[in-house]
């Protein structure tokens, strides 16, 4: 029976005027109008820039935004009619767009622009967030070019970040990664980030498109898929982040996205990373990644109270998910004063990893699990910024490593609880 | 007159026989149709036992925090329970379809109101089953949100889920079986309402100038407090 | 070219008698036989005139050079210094460091924009302009129908500005029409000018000049847009053209027998250009890059036939450089602009049958490489073949001719989403001609909208099969590697 095809009869023929492209930039949004315009802007710069005789488009996958955002990138498009870009365009750029559904869901997202990747031909792509308000055209280029040159399947950022930025980056994602797929990689999870048309062909024909894929993150499964596929990860450094205010409520959201798709990628891939041991470095162009150090104002306080009052009252929900001596060993650090309060790293990853196995048994509902895992990350935040409070950007480095080398250290522990014997 | 005993007797006895051989055979059809009816409805317990293991009915059930009131209760796992009583309906019906054959008119009355009571009985079971399901997400969804948000009790919060979730589960499911079926409603409503004017009460007066505070961050769109902290960004 | 007495140092633009016709190509009597065969078969013959400047072997130049009484001296421009009109650009870049030439004989600089041996007239002097008018009189007495002006922005120059286009030229322009039209009504006048669109309008003025002038900028970037596949090199280019006089007309041309220059486009085009197209850095000169048609073309007859396509439907009068109707190669060893100019190849026997003269006395050598050489590239071979370029040329000629529309008609342009496509409608009165070009290497689907031309049919002009009417939905029309359909639209 033929199957309904996710790609509107619109799209299909904007696609077919595009034709063959030989660099795409696919750009995912749900109501930004606030910030995609000058990102666009960027993206049309250094397209007209870097690669002034490639043939480009611009693809925007929407979903369902109401202010106006998919006209914003319609308009980096320059045709037959004078554009507004100062610079001079020696050939025609496509910017189209697609809503390919009514609510936003980042898997679907990507599934578009890797279809339109595939039926344009791309040998690279690009995938920028509209929230990746400090890219310049240099990032754009730094990212495409070892994709386009054949030299890399898939280019991850690194950046200048503050020591405290991405703290659940530093904590879990990257370390997790790491030990789990046995690869370096500092940014799993990044907002700017490029392939090769062969990754994204690869990625498009393998990935089971389910419900759950086409909400959950994307951006760690392109990862994921880059890394059990075997294809070539490069990473290179753009330049400095600028740490953005969040909100507290933002955690919980983030998690989903990142951890949620992190552990769910653990089941289907198991045979891949049970047998990783150690973790190898990836291949990085320009410096290496690094931390800037300006006093930032932090409350510290908040986050080990939260972590207090969630060990508290989860008690009977952790009891589903962790082991008896984890649990025992949270409600006694709850216990303990601000000064003598320590998340250890040890005991840090042992929370993680049994928290990964009861998301695989999905003991309670799996999305329940994630925002448990909240207050507790919480906690280990509290530590890594008393730790690290005065720490120069080498010594920060060092203890992220060693956490690393814990989770590495640690991996037996996990396969001996994955599939029970808890 | 010894003789009149006699054939009196006789012909009490040869009514009585005669009777009997007119029930007879009836009543071997009882008999025959409750052995049947036993294999029957053992099969029909296997079954249902392997369809229930297929869908991991009692993983469900602990879920629903249905196995914990079981256990307390010092009876059977729900896989188990739920298979006896299968097992005893099938047989019971069984048995009921060969007494009717017995012809007995006032029985052949209630022996139908009971098969048309089943279906309502089962309604209810699945209702209070599903709806225990959904108070325990719920509530679990609750006091995760709460402790995220950092409210104050969340514990609170999650127990008063539940409460008023079984509360009106198990109204729904009384309505359904019929048991004092307007008294039910009535207590349903009377409780509900009293819950939610208390709460109403409570955040009014108790509460003022945090639904001040919090209308005035939505709809004004956030002025700082002093105290607000400055999260990281996690990622 | 030029074929007066010249001392052929720059194949004969450096002219030494303007009354005469070189030796080499024969006597002034050939030429009146010549002229009038070639109007006997209604083939009109336009000679070329170079007015800026002549040969340092003419007699007026001898004559102006001996000395500063002599009556032609003020015939071209002397100065004691090598300072004036510091703002005008050189133009042979590769063999000229200045405009300033010192002359031994008169002890003084002179003026020319070109080679140093081709000294510019000075057009200040009236002497001069109506001795030039002698000249051209004297030819159009004879019977030649038009001239194509060599050079015509430089004719003035004036401290201070670039000395190219100045309103004097355009009254001494003015002026040699005026007399043209009084005293040869119906001859013509063709400007070279390699300017931009909006500095060739003046050239046009008010149907008082020129009546046609080269369309410099559209050339370079017809080879652009094939090469991008995109059609929006051609597109901007002609957003940019101005209107013109209605009694006036653009003359359209793909190769001259000067390199293809790449003095209007900017740095970026540029660039891209030499690389796509004279990799070879013996290819380019002058800010241009000497070759021809068919070589530029990889020799591929798709797209030689799609280029001629668009240069037969464009707005403008089509001009064809000899050779390439037939697709002829080119020799790149040959110095300067030679390589272009090799002979005419009339036959696979002696000299290409361009003459019975023994082969070493040829102006040029024939080609000789086995693609393009005389043998496999020739006029009589290709007349004898059905489908050879030259046959189907003249098929896409006289199909032209079936409609006046792409000679004087308007053009619109249409802007579907693939911009492989090029397409266009012609209109003159009733007429309506759709063109649609695919610059691209691979088959291409295109819709159109159409709903202007809403309920006509569409008869596609070269087979004349009609295709489906024009409705409301998109046309679509799907085209193979460089194709391109004529339509005329028509409403029955």
């Amino acid at each position: 029976m033929a199957q309904e095809s996710f790609l509107t009869d619109d799209f299909l023929g904007q696609l077919i005027s595009v034709g063959e492209v030989d660099i795409l930039v696919g750009v995912p949004t749900h109501n930004n109008a606030k910030t995609v315009g000058p990102i666009v802007e960027t993206i049309q710069a250094g397209i007209l820039k870097f690669f002034p005789r490639e043939r480009a488009a611009i693809i925007n996958a929407d979903g369902g935004s109401r202010d106006g955002t998919p006209q914003l990138v319609e308009s980096a498009a320059i045709g037959d009619a004078q554009s507004r870009s100062r610079q001079y365009a020696l050939r025609t750029l496509r910017s189209i767009t697609t809503e390919y559904a009514s609510s936003p869901a980042s898997g679907t997202a990507l599934r578009t622009i890797l279809a339109a990747a595939e039926l344009l031909r791309a040998k690279a792509c690009a995938v920028i967030s509209p929230e990746s308000t400090q890219i310049t055209t240099d990032w754009l280029a730094a990212l495409l070019r070892p994709a386009y040159a054949d030299t890399f399947d898939l280019v991850l950022p690194t950046y200048r970040r503050h020591k405290f930025d991405g703290v659940l980056l530093t904590n879990l994602l990257y370390p997790m990664t790491r030990a789990l797929y046995g690869l370096k990689i500092r940014e799993p999870y990044a907002l700017e980030y490029a392939f090769s048309g062969r990754l994204g062909s690869q990625f498009l024909a393998q990935n089971a498109w389910s419900e759950e894929t086409a909400r959950a993150g994307s951006e760690i499964q392109l990862t994921l898929a880059s890394v059990t596929g075997d294809f070539r990860i490069g990473q290179t450094f753009l330049g400095t982040k600028k740490h953005v205010e969040r909100r507290s409520a933002d955690l919980v959201p983030a998690m989903r996205q990142t951890v949620g798709a992190l552990f769910s990628s653990m089941g289907p891939n198991f045979s891949v990373w049970s047998g990783k041991t150690g973790s190898q470095p990836v291949p990085t162009t320009g410096t290496e990644q690094e931390f800037s150090l300006e006093p930032l104002r932090v409350n510290r306080k908040r986050l080990r109270e939260m972590f207090s009052a969630g060990v508290a009252e989860l008690a009977s929900v952790f009891q589903s998910i962790l082991s008896a001596p984890t649990l025992a060993e949270l409600q006694r650090i709850a216990g303990l004063d601000e000064a003598s309060f320590c998340y250890s790293g040890e005991l840090w990853v042992k929370t993680v990893y049994e928290f990964a196995a009861a998301y695989h048994k999905s003991v309670i509902s799996r999305d329940h699990i994630i925002q448990a895992l909240a207050p507790l990350f919480r906690g280990r935040a509290f530590t890594f910024l008393t730790e690290n409070r005065n720490g120069t950007a080498a010594s920060v480095e060092n203890n992220i490593e060693g956490l690393c080398v814990e989770f590495e250290r640690m991996k037996p522990y996990l396969l001996k609880i994955w599939n029970g014997g808890e | 007159m010894w003789e009149m005993i006699v054939s009196e007797l006789t012909q009490a006895m040869q009514e009585l026989a005669r009777g009997f051989a007119h029930i007879l055979p009836r009543i071997i059809v009882v008999v025959i149709m409750a052995l049947v009816g036993w294999v029957a409805a053992y099969l029909l317990k296997v079954i249902v036992r392997s369809i229930l293991r297929l869908i991991k009915f009692d993983k469900l059930s602990e879920n629903a925090g249905a196995s914990q009131l079981l256990t307390k209760a010092a009876l059977p796992s729900a896989t188990d329970l739920l298979c006896r009583f299968v097992f005893w309906v099938a047989w019971l019906g069984f048995i009921l379809l060969g007494v009717q054959a017995l012809g007995i008119v006032g029985l052949q009355e209630q022996i139908a109101k009971f098969f048309l009571f089943l279906p309502r009985l089962f309604a209810a079971l699945l209702i209070l089953f599903f709806g225990l399901l959904g108070a325990t997400f719920l509530s679990r969804a609750a006091l995760l949100a709460a402790v995220n948000a950092n409210f104050p009790s969340p514990r609170l919060l999650s127990v008063s889920v539940r409460t008023i979730i079984i509360i009106f589960v198990l109204s729904m499911a009384f309505e359904e079986v019929g048991v004092a079926e307007q008294t039910v409603v009535v207590a349903f409503g009377i409780a509900f309402g009293a819950i939610m004017l208390g709460l109403a009460i409570a955040f009014g007066t108790g509460g003022k100038e945090l639904a001040q505070q919090f209308l005035e961050r939505k709809v004004l769109h956030g002025r700082k407090d002093e105290a607000k902290e400055d999260e990281l960004s996690p990622l | 070219m030029p074929f007066f007495p010249s001392p052929l140092r720059d194949d004969g633009y450096d002219i030494a008698d303007y009354y005469s016709v070189h030796s080499s190509y024969g006597t002034l009597e050939d030429f009146k036989k010549f002229l009038v065969s070639a109007h006997e078969r209604q083939i009109k013959v336009i000679i070329e005139m170079v007015l800026n400047h002549t040969s340092d072997q003419h007699p007026w130049f001898q004559e102006s050079r001996s000395s500063q009484d002599n009556p032609r001296r003020d015939w071209y421009v002397w100065r004691n210094t090598d300072t004036g009109y510091g703002d005008a650009r050189i133009i042979f870049l590769d063999s000229e460091m200045s405009n300033w030439a010192w002359d031994t004989v008169s002890k003084s600089y002179y003026w020319h924009r070109f080679f140093n041996h081709q000294p510019d007239l000075n057009y200040d002097n009236p002497a001069v302009r109506d001795e030039m008018w002698n000249v051209m009189k004297f030819w159009l007495e004879l019977g030649v129908d038009g001239f194509r002006l060599d050079a015509v922005p430089y004719l003035v120059e004036r401290e201070g500005t670039n000395c190219e286009n100045l309103p004097e030229t355009h009254a001494i322009i003015k002026e040699l029409r005026h007399k043209l039209d009084e005293q040869f009504p119906g001859k013509m006048l063709l400007a070279e000018a390699n300017q931009w669109p909006a500095d060739l309008r003046p050239y046009f003025a008010d149907g008082d000049e020129f009546h046609m002038a080269f369309h410099f900028p559209l050339m370079p970037r017809m080879f652009m847009g094939v090469k991008l596949e995109d059609r929006k090199p051609i597109t901007e280019i002609l957003r940019q053209t101005p209107e013109i006089p209605a009694s006036c007309q653009w003359c359209l041309f793909l190769r001259n027998h000067d390199e293809l220059t790449l003095e209007m486009v900017n740095d970026v085009e540029r660039a891209y250009m030499n690389d796509s197209y004279a990799q070879d850095k013996a290819m380019r000169l002058n800010l241009g890059i000497r070759r021809r048609l068919a070589p530029l073309l990889d020799n591929d007859r798709r797209r030689i036939e799609l280029m001629n396509g668009m240069l037969m439907s464009l707005p403008g009068t089509p001009s064809i450089y000899y050779g390439d109707e037939i697709g002829m190669g080119d020799n790149i060893n040959l110095g300067d602009r030679n390589g272009v100019r090799t002979p005419m190849q009339w036959s696979g026997g002696w000299n290409g049958g361009f003459s019975s003269a023994d082969p070493e006395k040829l102006y040029a050598p024939l080609i000789q490489d086995p693609v393009y050489g005389s043998p496999a590239v020739n006029v009589l071979s290709q007349k004898r073949t059905q489908h050879s370029l030259l046959n189907w040329m003249a098929r896409l000629i006289a199909v032209r001719k079936t409609a006046g529309a792409f000679g004087s008609g308007s053009i619109e342009f249409l802007y579907p989403g693939n911009q492989r496509i090029l397409t266009y409608v012609r209109e003159l009165g009733d007429q309506k001609i759709l063109v649609v070009n695919n610059l691209s290497n691979a088959a291409q689907a295109v819709e159109l909208d159409l709903r202007k031309y809403k309920g006509n049919i569409l008869i596609e002009m070269f087979g004349r099969n009609i295709f489906p009417r024009v409705g409301d939905l998109p046309y679509l029309l799907t085209l193979g590697p460089y194709q391109f359909y004529w339509f005329r639209l028509r409403r029955i």
